[in-house]
């Protein structure tokens, strides 16, 4: 152990740099799982923080909230299945925005009933009761609102009046509002001058006493060959470029985590061979090999140890951080998960040179020979 | 460097683990470089395509094109502005397409821009209710001569061609006369309804005589502020996402050419103490440093040059792999140059950090200490 040690004091470049890329590789594995996470709370947290249970697309809609539209004929159809307790219209769209002369933009999530469509991670304030009024996600956006703030919608110059605050319920990574119906109405005629009465983009849906969200969507979706019924969960994982950034993000940490043990275990193995003479004599004089590899394990575990601080102390400062409008936020499950992960994988990887010093034949020391030889 | 390239050939199994280590960092430089390049294509290939120099957009609608709207007043004032040759209208509709043969829930995503100028490889508009499309969505199997019905009105556009490299918003495109774009927007999104004339943006094309920065700033102050004028660069710039896109893809590509800095020091540096005997003898036969470090910094090219070349045929073949749709990649020539090149640095600077060691080399250790 003091051996271990004493080499690691004594070769400060070799050990400092690898626990740099150890740190290195660490900080880029953290902070894109945090991107990740942060991409999706910005672009799908409203769904998962609105109240409905079972949203309804139209199949032309793409799982898109913004790109979906409710006709009045296939709102009837959903409306007349059996399995469904309540429904209402929900709206979704997208304006163009200032506050305090600040031009941004802000989504609109319009909603007819509480328990429809209304955020369920209110924290400050109220929900809205008349038209301009909002409650705002706390996420989403580059502007952080508070209760009491007004925004205008451009160019009609429709006001809208902060009364509550809704916790990490963005949608496409702008400011979200959840508004009444009749200010969602003002909000499009004041936007485009020749728009019509909206539709609804969605409809939520509450399932019958004793049906399940899962029994209400396959109801709806049996009844109508262009309505698109998912869970609420579904809708957030399925949304469109959902599971492309999931599955973007799982081949980069795949190949981030290879990285990691081979490195360690590149950098172990020559290291194990060009101390081969003096493991070897160690051996000879009586160091069991028992005591050599926990030399080996010790080294192991404190470059990881080591980079992983690194590599989290990297992490930190940019963890909660926001990046065009995407919230990022310090991922502690994420942190201790990979900590534990990489620990393992870097102890794993050094079992090659550990083979090698179980290797050792302490009678190649009287004539000279080791490991390398 | 002739013993460096004989140490390469016949212990080949000593730079194996560093050739893996670097054809892995290889194949993320690849495969995050593909990843961005494809996001940013398929996000802003139809506005690349742009034969004008400038998009006018209204001044409140953040350069989106479904925010924007220019009337016919706008439109002539924009036209009317010294150094302007042409002005033509653009529009856009986001919507599911039924295309047939298809399931009826199997709809292909496309964004259908009704257009007067016609953009790089797109011809003059169809006639109303026809449509030319990208490439692109002949993986949802859209063929010529195919009705495709767009919205939940179902409206009817018949495919009478191809073009390329025009998607928008990650959908694939389809470019119709502004009839046909105002008649499937008006039937499908009330909200978005645009009426005669009015277009969403314009496309102007620039005579010449004025600097195209200074032209859009000239059309801004003709419309009193209405406008944003943008060029065709930074209209693309403009795309909510791209810039940050591009900024935390190229931040980790940064650090990832970091890493391989640190690993090829790592392993040459743990080479050249390994090699601190024979460095002396070689010194003292009369080696000189320049020719081991150059030793070293060849060996180090060669391994990353393999590795690249690995990295590479496995980046190509997950560009194979991946289902049309399925990610955006898109893996190019230049990014994979860029790729190696990025390599090649990072092994020679990584190499670097030995060249201490080697300097330090005394050819007088040669005596006794040489195995």
């Amino acid at each position: 152990m003091f051996l271990a040690l004493k080499e690691m004091n004594r070769a400060k470049a070799r050990f400092g740099g690898l626990m740099a890329a150890v740190g290195l590789l660490v900080f880029l594995i953290l902070f894109q799982q945090t991107l990740q996470n942060g991409l999706i709370d910005a672009f799908v947290g409203g769904i998962e923080k609105q109240s409905a249970p079972v949203l309804v697309y139209s199949v032309d809609g793409q799982r898109t909230l913004q790109s979906s539209v409710i006709t009045p004929e296939l709102q009837a159809a959903v409306e007349a299945v059996p399995e469904i307790g309540r429904s209402a219209p929900i709206g979704i769209g997208t304006f163009s925005t200032t506050t305090d002369g600040a031009l941004s933009s802000a989504t609109l999530f319009a909603y007819t009933e509480v328990g429809l469509g209304s955020p369920t991670t209110l924290a400050e304030g109220r929900l809205p009761e008349a038209a301009g009024e909002a409650v705002a996600s706390t996420t989403g956006g580059e502007i952080a609102y508070a209760v009491g703030d007004t925004l205008v919608i451009e160019p009609g110059g429709e006001e809208l009046t902060v009364v509550g605050l809704a916790e990490e319920a963005a949608l496409f990574a702008t400011s979200t509002m959840y508004v009444t119906w009749p200010t969602y109405e003002s909000a499009v005629a004041s936007s485009n001058p020749d728009a019509r009465a909206p539709l609804p983009s969605v409809l939520g849906i509450e399932p019958a006493a004793g049906v399940t969200a899962e029994g209400a969507v396959a109801a709806v979706n049996a009844a109508s060959l262009d309505a698109d019924a998912l869970t609420r969960q579904q809708a957030a994982d399925e949304t469109p470029g959902v599971a492309q950034i999931k599955q973007s993000f799982q081949i980069i940490f795949l190949l981030y985590g290879l990285v990691v043990p081979f490195v360690t275990g590149l950098f172990f193995l020559i290291i194990t061979f060009q101390k081969a003479g003096s493991l070897t004599l160690l051996h000879a004089i009586g160091a069991p090999s028992k005591r050599l590899v926990a030399a080996l394990l010790v080294q192991v575990v404190a470059v990881i140890g080591v980079g992983l601080a690194i590599g989290i102390a990297l992490y930190a400062p940019v963890a909660n951080a926001d990046i065009g409008g995407i919230a990022l936020r310090f991922q502690t499950t994420a942190v201790i998960g990979w900590s534990v992960l990489l620990l393992v994988l870097g102890v794993l990887s050094a079992l090659l040179s550990a083979k090698r010093v179980l290797a050792i034949d302490p009678i190649d020391a009287m004539h000279g020979q080791g490991l390398g030889t | 460097m002739r013993i460096a390239l004989l140490e390469l050939r016949r212990r080949p199994g000593r730079f194996v683990t560093a050739t893996i280590i670097l054809t892995l960092i290889a194949l993320l430089l690849l495969f995050l470089g593909g990843l961005l390049d494809g996001l940013i294509n398929t996000s802003t290939a139809a506005l690349r395509a742009q034969r004008g120099d400038l998009i006018v957009y209204s001044s409140t609608s953040e350069s989106s094109f479904v925010r924007s709207r220019i009337d016919p007043s706008l439109r002539q004032t924009v036209a009317a502005v010294p150094g302007v040759t042409e002005v033509g209208g653009i529009g856009v509709a986001q919507l599911g397409a039924r295309v047939p043969g298809n399931g009826p829930r199997d709809l292909a995503d496309v964004a259908l821009f009704g257009y007067e100028i016609p953009p790089t490889a797109v011809d003059e508009p169809p006639a109303d209710g026809e449509v030319i499309a990208d490439e692109v969505l002949k993986s949802d199997g859209v063929e010529q001569g195919m009705v495709l019905e767009l919205g939940p009105a179902r409206t009817p556009v018949t495919v009478v061609g191809f073009t390329t490299d025009t998607s928008f918003n990650g959908q694939g495109s389809l470019w119709g006369s502004a009839a046909t774009w105002r008649d499937v927007q008006n039937a499908n999104r009330p909200d978005a309804a645009v009426a005669d004339g009015v277009f969403q943006s314009l496309v102007v094309v620039a005579d010449g005589s004025v600097a195209p920065g200074k032209l859009a700033a000239d059309i801004d102050a003709a419309t009193a502020g209405a406008t944003d004028t943008l060029t065709i660069t930074a209209a693309i710039d403009a795309i909510p996402g791209v810039t940050e896109q591009r900024g935390v893809f190229n931040q980790i590509l940064g650090v990832t050419v970091l890493i391989a800095v640190v690993v090829v020091a790592l392993f040459f540096a743990l080479l050249t103490v390994e090699r601190t005997g024979l460095y002396g003898v070689l010194k003292a036969i009369g080696g000189r440093s320049r020719t081991l470090f150059g030793g070293l910094v060849l060996q180090a090219v060669v391994v990353t040059l393999i590795a690249a070349a690995i990295g590479g045929g496995l980046a190509l073949l997950l560009d194979v792999a991946i289902p049309p749709g399925a990610l955006p990649f898109d893996l190019s020539v230049g990014r994979i140059v860029l790729s190696v090149l990025l390599l090649l640095f990072a092994a020679v600077i990584g190499c670097a950090f030995s060249l201490r060691r080697v300097l330090r080399v005394d050819p007088a250790s040669a005596i006794g200490s040489a195995s």
